[in-house]
């Protein structure tokens, strides 16, 4: 058990989220959601499929804008800043569907991240950075293949290179473990769980289950675009609501009959993976 | 959009073998810059060293060539580099031009070839015309460079067309936009071809500038991945517009020196679409992107149509210049599109492209082998098009 | 009464005119900026059957649909389907190639001169009220509605339409169902041209047409499409319909942008349009769905 399941107590609130909703035609995507991440903590966000979770992320990061509500970073409102800008005040992010630079080599990518990510490096101070994120995700034996010749697992890590490149204060990861093997799962884990020790406050957005409730010091559960909890891991996964959101309604009631309800779920939220 | 990795990543040779090599011709981060530099230094050297062979006629075609070399290198910084098919760029060539004609007709003094005023008066017109295009480059570029693909392509087509039916409506220069200003007589002519190499010279310093810089870097991510590049912290609307301004300054400086040389124009010679496909195509043909491929590409096109305008006996149009028949266009724009759209210069670094230690296939190392390698990749390369 | 009549019937006609476009973007996802001059061919083809035949040009018309079918045949199959997997940007430059070639082909064999094809029922027409009915103008529009019920109809009727329709949404699977997407292509390239042959035998008897006119159709074409959205045959006719009403009533508004302002207010209208309302005003997001 880490030291830091629970939270220090005088901690500082560096996102926020106020009643943040966002339409798409109507149809409400991410429906009044409001939480808080504190600096220095995992915040997991899981959910079935369809949930708001990445639209969230983009809220976030900003490539969308929330309907209405307001995203505050560090104290500011930050609902109608440009990606760029956010990028500036320190908010990185991942994308569920990878985004390399296709005709750019894989060290250039990272270096793009360095270099526009971060104020006033050079080029080869950026480049240097390049190598060092890359040696640090496992990559830099590949830093010379092109952005899109890398397997699943290495686009993720690159992802994640990319985003780390630019010194970010909170990173956001939109399911860097989604289509990976149990064995990448494991290094992905460690990976975040290292970032986080370095000071970075991590958002992990997974459909994955056991992985969030491993390395998340809390875990906010997203269903129909709505919160429907928020709470460390064990509690959130014996909750009742989450197990039906996930595996509907009949098998929570049959679960809850057959078994101690007070069980933590993780058992069978690991059949999920 | 993803695309198809998985052939490209299960065979991919590279995964086991040790860092970085750095190969040179492809790595942008590599040393390829300089010797692209040196490339075009001695191109750009052999064209200025033309006019002292003393043959008139082969100073006026390249005159023409490196007008073109000029239009594809700053197409080149919207289009190569920045990934926007900019389809009207034709439109700061025809401002440029109409810019040095309307300042030699708002002072009708210089028509006297004594006037000391004379020269000013060009510099005026070159000045304005740049203003003007940078100007109407950025306001027109603010909202339609949030148009994506095909969008923005037409946008800027139907923006040279607008263009031109204004300049032809509002009678800019003359009846109907027939411009056949007052120029005086200019002893020295080869001015304007060494006006012209100059300009290519500096589109040549500028590209390669490009190929290293922060702005640069800034461009192909954005080309590559405009999303992406805005989440890395790229403030991708200022960085695509300024790529659109640079590519029409040295357009309409290009304007305004072939306003002077044709010593007369039209509407429809300055703002034909026919110019702005050209910078395209030619782009294409040497390779879109590169610090080469603009200057070789004008060079074959320009060449080659000058040749066959000459060999059918077609080689002048009406004010003495000749930009090639739509026809032989829209022949070479097919035979490209087809069979080369990566451009030259990228099918001569797929070709000599050296396989990966230990990659697949068991390839010999003899010279044979390493060019039917070479031709089977290159095949490849261009059959990636086909459906 | 008059403006309105006008408006109505010149709104059918750019249906017709940008029907072909439509289909060609819509499933293929390529801009065809030899459009125009397809249309022009159609026109000079039309002018050509009528003048050295003696036939109506509106039978006149089934001669440039069959001569364009054939040629945007060929066009898509021996040119076109090699290049589609290639950057968007390829694409838009070849149909720019044939665009330039079919201009030039046009003026060497038919010079540049101003041609009007001349209807048997020129100048005949009924009146309404205040307002008159061009005869000529009122069949063309007619058969522009009745083109695109026609190939509304193919689409969602017809096998073949079914198959046209299933490649447009997702190639790789229609490929995988069996259906050969050259041949497909193939057909959609044609069918699109034969309409603009169709849009290009009734603008010769409406207006004078000339080689490189078919710039300013494609312009429109674009400008129409964009209006109406990428949706179905129909959107194609609410798109010519809003194009018209700004081209019949802008001169009545301002009239010193009225004239000779055309490819400036067609450009203007899609730009506009792009920016505040990317999908068209009536648009979905697909052409099937």
């Amino acid at each position: 058990m880490s030291a830091n399941l629970s939270p220090p107590t005088a901690s500082e609130t560096i996102l926020e989220l106020q009643h943040v909703t966002k339409r798409y035609g109507g149809l409400p995507a991410v429906d009044d959601v409001s939480f808080a991440v504190q600096r220095g903590e995992v915040l997991g966000v899981i959910g079935p499929n369809g949930a708001g979770k990445s639209t969230m992320v983009s809220l976030i990061g900003g490539s969308a804008a929330p309907t209405s509500g307001k995203v505050l970073f560090q104290g500011q409102a930050i609902n109608t800043l440009p990606p760029h800008r956010r990028a500036h005040l320190g908010i990185g992010r991942t994308f569920q569907l990878t985004q390399p630079f296709t005709g750019l080599d894989i060290r250039e990518n990272v270096m793009v991240g360095a270099f526009f990510g971060r104020r006033g490096l050079s080029r080869s101070q950026a480049l240097h950075v390049a190598d060092e994120v890359l040696a640090r995700v496992g990559l830099a034996h590949k830093a010379t293949l092109k952005g899109d010749q890398l397997t699943v697992a290495d686009r993720k890590r690159l992802e994640v290179a990319r985003a780390l490149a630019m010194d970010p204060r909170i990173l956001l990861l939109d399911e860097v473990m989604a289509g990976l093997t149990p064995a990448e799962v494991t290094d992905a884990i460690e990976l975040i769980r290292s970032i986080n020790r370095d000071g970075v406050t991590v958002l992990v957005v997974e459909h994955i289950v056991r992985a969030i409730a491993s390395v998340s010091d809390r875990v906010l559960v997203l269903h129909h675009g709505r919160k429907i909890a928020e709470d460390t891991p064990d509690t959130v996964l014996s909750d009742p609501k989450v197990i039906e959101a996930y595996l509907g309604e009949r098998y929570a009631k049959q679960k809850q009959a057959e078994k101690d309800p007070a069980q933590p779920a993780s058992e069978w939220m690991e059949g999920l993976a | 959009m993803p695309r198809e990795t998985s052939s490209t990543a299960s065979n991919s040779p590279v995964a086991g073998s040790g860092p970085a090599s750095g190969d040179a011709t492809t790595t942008r981060a590599g040393r390829g810059w300089l010797w692209s530099l040196l490339g075009g230094l001695v191109i750009l050297g052999g064209i200025a060293a033309i006019p002292t062979l003393g043959s008139d006629t082969l100073t006026s075609n390249w005159t023409i060539i490196t007008m073109y070399i000029v239009l594809a290198q700053s197409w080149n910084f919207i289009g190569g580099f920045t990934g926007y098919s900019a389809f009207g760029n034709v439109t700061f060539f025809g401002i440029g031009a109409y810019a040095v004609a309307v300042s030699f007709l708002s002072n009708p003094k210089v028509i006297s070839p004594y006037d000391p005023q004379r020269p000013q008066q060009f510099f005026i017109g070159l000045l304005a015309g740049v203003v003007i295009s940078a100007i109407f480059a950025f306001l027109i570029g603010l909202p339609t460079l949030r148009l994506k693909g095909h969008y923005f392509a037409i946008a800027t087509l139907g923006t040279s067309v607008a263009v031109e039916e204004i300049v032809t409506q509002r009678d800019v220069a003359g009846s109907g936009g027939l411009a056949s200003p007052p120029f005086p007589p200019l002893s020295l002519h080869i001015a304007f071809y060494y006006g012209f190499v100059a300009l290519a010279l500096v589109c040549l310093l500028l590209t390669t500038w490009l190929a290293r810089s922060k702005f640069g870097y800034a461009l192909v991510a954005i080309r590559e991945n405009e999303q992406a590049a805005q989440t890395l912290g790229i403030a991708t609307t200022w960085y695509k517009v300024g790529a659109y301004v640079l590519s029409a300054i040295p357009t309409a400086i290009a304007g305004g020196i072939y306003a002077y040389y044709s010593s007369g124009f039209e509407p429809a010679t300055v703002f034909t679409s026919s110019i702005s496909v050209t910078m395209v195509l030619v782009t294409f043909l040497g390779g879109s992107g590169t610090v080469l491929g603009p200057i070789i590409g004008a060079i074959i096109f320009e060449y080659a149509s000058q040749q066959f305008a000459l060999s059918s006996g077609q080689a002048t149009s009406v004010f003495g210049y000749h930009f090639g028949s739509d026809t032989l266009l829209g022949v070479a724009i097919i035979i490209v599109a087809i069979a080369l759209p990566q451009g030259l210069v990228r099918v001569v670094q797929e070709f000599t492209r050296r396989p990966v230690a230990g990659g697949a296939g068991a390839s010999g190392n003899s010279r044979a082998n390493q060019f039917v390698e070479g031709v089977r990749r290159v095949r490849k390369f261009i059959a990636a098009n086909g459906i | 009464m008059q403006p309105i009549v006008d408006w109505l019937l010149l709104g059918s006609f750019y249906a017709a005119v940008a029907l072909g476009f439509s289909l060609v973007w819509g499933i293929m996802n390529i801009i065809n900026l030899a459009h125009g001059v397809f249309i022009i061919t159609g026109a000079y083809i039309a002018y050509q059957v009528a003048t050295n035949l003696h036939l109506s040009p509106f039978l006149a018309l089934f001669f440039s649909m069959g001569m364009l079918f054939a040629l945007g045949w060929i066009i898509q199959y021996g040119i076109i389907n090699r290049v589609i997997r290639g950057p968007l940007l390829v694409t838009f430059l070849l149909t720019f190639g044939l665009e330039l070639l079919l201009t030039d082909t046009l003026q060497n064999l038919f010079t540049s001169d101003n041609r009007f094809i001349n209807s048997t029922i020129e100048g005949a027409g009924i009146n309404l009220g205040s307002a008159h009915i061009s005869l000529v103008r009122f069949i063309s529009a007619a058969i522009a509605i009745v083109l695109t019920a026609a190939l509304a109809a193919f689409l969602s009727r017809t096998r073949l339409g079914n198959a046209i329709l299933a490649t447009g949404m997702d190639r790789d699977a229609a490929r995988l169902m069996g259906i050969d997407i050259r041949q497909i292509y193939a057909l959609t390239f044609a069918i699109s041209a034969a309409l603009a042959g169709a849009a290009g035998a009734l603008l010769g008897q409406m207006q004078a047409f000339y080689p490189t006119r078919g710039e300013l159709f494609t312009l429109r074409s674009f400008a129409i499409v964009v209006l109406g959205g990428l949706g179905t045959p129909w959107a194609v006719v609410a798109g010519g319909m809003v194009f018209a009403f700004i081209e019949t009533f802008l001169p009545v508004v301002l009239p010193r942008v009225g004239v000779g302002y055309e490819n400036a207010v067609a450009f203007a209208v899609f730009v506009i349009v792009l920016l505040v309302r990317p999908t068209g005003l009536f648009g979905k997001a697909f052409y099937s769905q």
